[in-house]
């Protein structure tokens, strides 16, 4: 006699690793012999790789933006809201204008491809990746740029060799495409 | 090019984060790049890490291709044993997963099934050459399941949940393979929970891909 069929929660159980062995050793093993339930099994995996799909493809929203020195920099926050597909940054500039905190927040139009930087130098770019669906992919592509990123917990330093390396700059990014 | 390019990328991310974190919780994406390079230099240790990561989202997507679920285990195990194999040949320059596995085992289930074809035509099963054939680590294994408009009707479905429902929905799904506890620790919430936000949100984007398209 067949074990009793499988009910769609549990093959969703099943595939999100949520059942406990023996349950998925005795799911498995009903599946081998009834047709009906090895398609349900199917589906709710086929579901899987296509949530998959749909988050990978899913519009970030732009991480916000809270550089680690605020208070003591002018802050131009290029906010990507609009342009999803970009990373925003913040760059802390290290020049010589007002302090205002008031400028802060102020996002810069999308014509400005989302970065503003001062021509002076020295310069400190931050990225903060506060949140948390994207942190991963922000701080990964950070890292891959040589940026200073932002976490809750301080600010983490990254090796920034984006303008010496004398690599092509597709090079770098063009490894590892980053869904934001 | 990767050389050099990967012996930058590979430095490791100094974080002045509380020593009571172990790394692997805070960035299991974060350590993927230094795993593979590990992995690619022969690391077993590094492959055990990467494959326990990856191995249910390969049985997965075999599944998902009408794999008997005893097969996508078998076939998972040779994708991951493939894999290691052409590591040790000198023949994998790149290790991103989980594309690379689930290019891998979806060859496998193609070859699989070009047996079992074969072998009720003249019941003999011959050993086709492709079974030797290392996947190339360039190609990417994705395959679009989804129409575009099935697409932004899961992302309008998505749009729609709460924020925070959302992002443990993108942390669960975004390819990185977080286990459901590391999600939780993320976000603050319990695994139970967060499994159960996760069949919330699977059971919207069900119902919004499986519309039918007016005309
Ligand atoms: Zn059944």
């Amino acid at each position: 006699m067949l074990k009793p069929h499988l009910t769609r929660d549990a093959a969703e159980q099943y595939i999100l690793g949520a059942l406990a062995p023996e349950k998925a050793a005795s799911l498995e093993a009903h599946t081998l012999e009834c047709e009906p339930c090895a398609r349900l099994l199917q589906e709710e995996a086929l579901l899987s790789e296509q949530l998959e799909e749909v988050a990978s493809a899913f519009p970030r929203e732009a991480p916000v933006l809270r550089p680690a020195r605020w208070d003591t920099r002018r802050v131009a926050v290029g906010a990507a809201l609009a342009t999803a597909a970009s990373l925003a940054l913040v760059l802390l500039s290290g020049g010589q204008r007002s302090t205002s905190p008031d400028a802060i927040a102020t996002p810069t139009p999308p014509s400005l491809a989302g970065l503003e930087v001062e021509a002076g130098e020295p310069r400190t770019i931050v990225v903060a990746c506060p949140d948390l669906a994207t942190q991963a992919s922000c701080t990964q592509s950070a890292e891959e740029r040589g940026l200073l990123v932002q976490y809750p917990w301080g600010t983490g330093e990254v090796p920034r060799y984006e303008a010496r390396t004398g690599l092509p700059e597709g090079a770098l990014s063009a490894r590892r495409p980053v869904s934001l | 090019m990767s050389a050099a390019v990967q012996g930058l990328r590979m430095t490791t991310l100094r974080l002045s984060k509380e020593a009571d974190e172990p790394a692997e919780a805070t960035a299991p994406g974060g350590d993927e790049a230094l795993l593979s390079r590990r992995a690619l230099a022969g690391d077993r240790a590094a492959w055990d890490v990467l494959v326990a990561r990856h191995h249910r989202r390969v049985v997965v997507s075999l599944l998902a291709r009408g794999v008997r679920v005893d097969r996508a285990q078998e076939l998972a195990q040779e994708t991951w044993a493939r894999l290691i194999q052409q590591q040790q040949r000198g023949l994998l320059t790149e290790l991103r997963l989980p594309n690379l596995a689930l290019t891998q085992a979806a060859f496998l289930a193609a070859d699989d099934a070009r047996r079992a074809r074969r072998e009720s035509i003249t019941g003999a099963v011959d050993e086709l050459p492709e079974r030797h054939h290392p996947v190339d680590p360039s190609v990417s294994a994705e395959r679009r399941l989804l129409s575009e408009e099935q697409l932004s009707r899961a992302h309008a479905a998505l749009a729609q949940v709460s924020p925070s429902a959302r992002n443990v929905f993108l942390l669960a799904c975004d390819g990185q393979e977080l286990p459901h506890a590391e999600v939780a620790s993320r976000v603050g919430l319990s695994v139970q929970r967060v499994r159960q936000i996760l069949c919330e949100v699977r059971k919207k984007l069900r119902t919004a891909l499986e519309e039918e398209p007016h005309a």
